[in-house]
């Protein structure tokens, strides 16, 4: 869709008085889900607006999908949709007269605008409950209608700050496998923030860390918290002599509690690899030991910034 | 209102052009066949602009809205034109003899314009910032400025709307009842004009600061309190300064926006009352210049607050 990246920003800067909520950030975002994550008040919202043309840099320069922040903003916002993170929703209307206000507020004919209301509201997981006032939603469906409304004009990049914010864990859930779903199957780049980063690692490509306005990190998560390259072996019997048998015949194994950790080892090929686990089944069968559980052991993004944060 | 969209009104039937459909292996109850791409036409910011017209001034009237929001546009289009209908009725069943006041008549149901725009423009320009909406306008087809005057502009269509209902009334009222119509309709021409610009005049004068002081009220009952509160506070000032020795009536008049429209009316059907035979009021350019001014600056004030407002 996009060749290059979706967002860039050469050392962007804002101060309100003497604080700096942005200081001197350069990062390139690449198409993609991508998680943006920081501290309450590291940033992210002043980010995020600067990107909408919300709020002005002090200095530095930005770029959203080719198109220069201070340039053309009519085309950042129809190709750019946002949800905001506070509430935002008229609590007399129902969802399908908002979102179908707000679609014609991007240019749609009438006709056109409701069509993408339905559609999008559909997509949310809003059925009967939109025609109803939005003043009784729950959280989360107030969550639904603010990311359908931001769907709504069809945008190549979803800016979402804070969607999970006020959801039980359930919601949580519910939430990131949509924004997970939309990002993948419509090819919509997604830049979602949040505070929690451990939430984030399940549906992210890459991710961007903040705290106090400057850049901690910013990676692609596919190889980080990829597969590793250490099975995970939960057995019922010893653990330790399991390890200690493995460890005789020359693969490399700790133990903690009943889990059992193999270390592959690498080479170009798997050869390798599949005498290691070869020789935890032969462990298994000379120990009598029953294999509960094998997995790859996944890195985890907690891991990775644990010296950031 | 249901939507009669292609076909696809059933949850379950996957909607033509969409990607096939997700596994849902993971248990998430979100069922979404509705999503697809649109490569329909835009019709970009001039229907954005359009959408907001029309729907601030949709909700200058209630419509659309629950019954309670109707209640005070109703009420004052009603107070208003039954009294036109009263003067009417009386001049028709006494031969003429009972002359139409244009000027009296209007002049005196300002305070229900007040009312009506203390009441509506907040409804179009605080909620918005009361329910932090804006933010999801100027990231769309919406600058702040469309916004402002699209807000701005169906304020005013509003008001003009109910100043001019009943002159209206009273207008049509008067050629319906002339023994040849089509004749009375000829002579009326030069009442035409000062029907429009009495309209006109004190439609933008009460919607420059009606705007403007909603525009810095973000809760809507608060601006509501403004806007009455700054109506009365001008009134008195103006009726203080008229006890005051030095002053001339006709000055202090110009502090309260509602003495001076109304004066404003009755110099434009050529009426006049008690205090203008004691005092003659200044050329009829001061009040036009003085309404023009009120609606400007409000305007400007608006324009103002939509440039500075952090979202």
């Amino acid at each position: 869709m996009n060749g290059g990246s979706v967002i860039e920003t050469s050392v962007l800067t804002r101060r309100y008085g003497s604080v700096v909520a942005l200081d001197a950030l350069t990062v390139r975002i690449e198409p993609g889900i991508t998680g943006l994550v920081g501290a309450n008040g590291a940033g992210k919202s002043t980010l995020i607006k600067i990107l909408l043309g919300l709020v002005e840099p002090s200095s530095g320069t930005a770029r959203v999908l080719d198109h220069a922040i201070d340039g053309d903003r009519a085309a950042i916002s129809r190709l750019v949709g946002y949800m905001p993170e506070h509430d935002c929703l008229p609590p007399e209307m129902s969802a399908t007269e908002f979102v179908t206000w707000l679609a014609r507020c991007s240019g749609f004919p009438p006709s056109s605008a409701r069509e993408r209301a339905a559609e999008v509201l559909r997509h949310v997981g809003l059925f009967e409950e939109r025609y109803r006032p939005m003043g009784g939603y729950s959280t989360g469906m107030a969550q639904r209608v603010k990311l359908a409304q931001a769907l709504v004009h069809d945008p190549a990049l979803l800016i979402l700050d804070e969607p999970t914010n006020g959801l039980d864990p359930a919601g949580r859930d519910d939430m990131l496998a949509l924004i997970e779903r939309t990002g993948r199957e419509f090819g919509i780049s997604v830049l979602v923030s949040s505070h929690l980063l451990g939430e984030l690692e399940r549906i992210c490509d890459g991710v961007v860390l903040i705290d106090n306005g400057k850049l901690v990190r910013a990676e692609r998560l596919g190889v980080l918290t990829g597969v590793t390259g250490t099975l995970l072996v939960e057995i019922d019997g010893d653990a330790a002599a399991f390890a200690a048998s493995l460890t005789a015949l020359g693969v490399r194994a700790t133990f903690d509690h009943q889990v059992v950790a193999v270390t592959l080892p690498e080479s170009p090929d798997d050869t390798a690899e599949r005498m290691a686990y070869d020789a935890v089944r032969d462990v298994a069968v000379q120990q009598r030991s029953a294999l509960l559980r094998m997995e790859r052991r996944r890195g985890h993004l907690e891991d990775l910034f644990a010296s950031a944060l | 209102m249901n939507t009669p969209s292609s076909g696809s009104a059933s949850p379950d039937v996957e909607t033509a052009g969409a990607p096939p459909a997700a596994p849902s292996s993971d248990g998430s109850t979100i069922h979404d066949l509705g999503y697809r791409r649109y490569s329909g036409s835009r019709v970009g910011a001039s229907g954005a602009w359009s959408a907001l017209y029309v729907q601030s001034l949709r909700a200058m009237f209630g419509l659309g809205r629950p019954a309670k929001a109707k209640v005070i546009p109703a009420l004052v289009m009603i107070v208003t034109m039954l009294p036109a209908l009263a003067i009417i009725t009386a001049a028709s069943a006494s031969n003429g003899q009972v002359p139409i006041k244009y000027g009296q008549q209007v002049g005196g149901q300002l305070f229900l314009f007040v009312l009506f725009l203390a009441a509506q423009s907040p409804e179009v320009l605080s909620r918005d910032q009361q329910h932090r909406l804006l933010p999801l306008l100027f990231t769309r087809d919406v600058t702040r400025t469309s916004y402002a005057s699209a807000r701005f502009l169906a304020i005013f269509t509003a008001m003009f709307i109910v100043a001019l209902a009943p002159m209206l009334l009273l207008y049509v009222g008067q050629i319906g009842i002339a023994k040849d119509p089509a004749a009375a309709f000829r002579t009326m021409g030069d009442r035409a004009w000062p029907v429009l610009a009495q309209a006109t005049l004190s439609a933008f004068a009460l919607t420059g600061i009606g705007a403007a002081l909603a525009a810095w009220t973000p809760r809507r009952a608060y601006a509501t309190a403004a806007i009455f509160g700054t109506f009365l506070l001008l009134a008195a000032v103006s009726s203080g300064l008229d006890g005051l020795a030095g002053v001339g009536l006709r000055s202090a008049e110009l502090l309260d926006p509602l003495r001076a429209m109304r004066t404003m009316a009755l110099i434009f059907f050529g009426e006049t009352n008690r205090g203008m035979e004691l005092t003659p009021p200044p050329p009829i350019g001061v009040y036009v210049a003085l309404t023009i001014g009120l609606g400007v600056a409000g305007l400007g004030v608006l324009l103002l607050r939509m440039r500075r407002l952090r979202t």
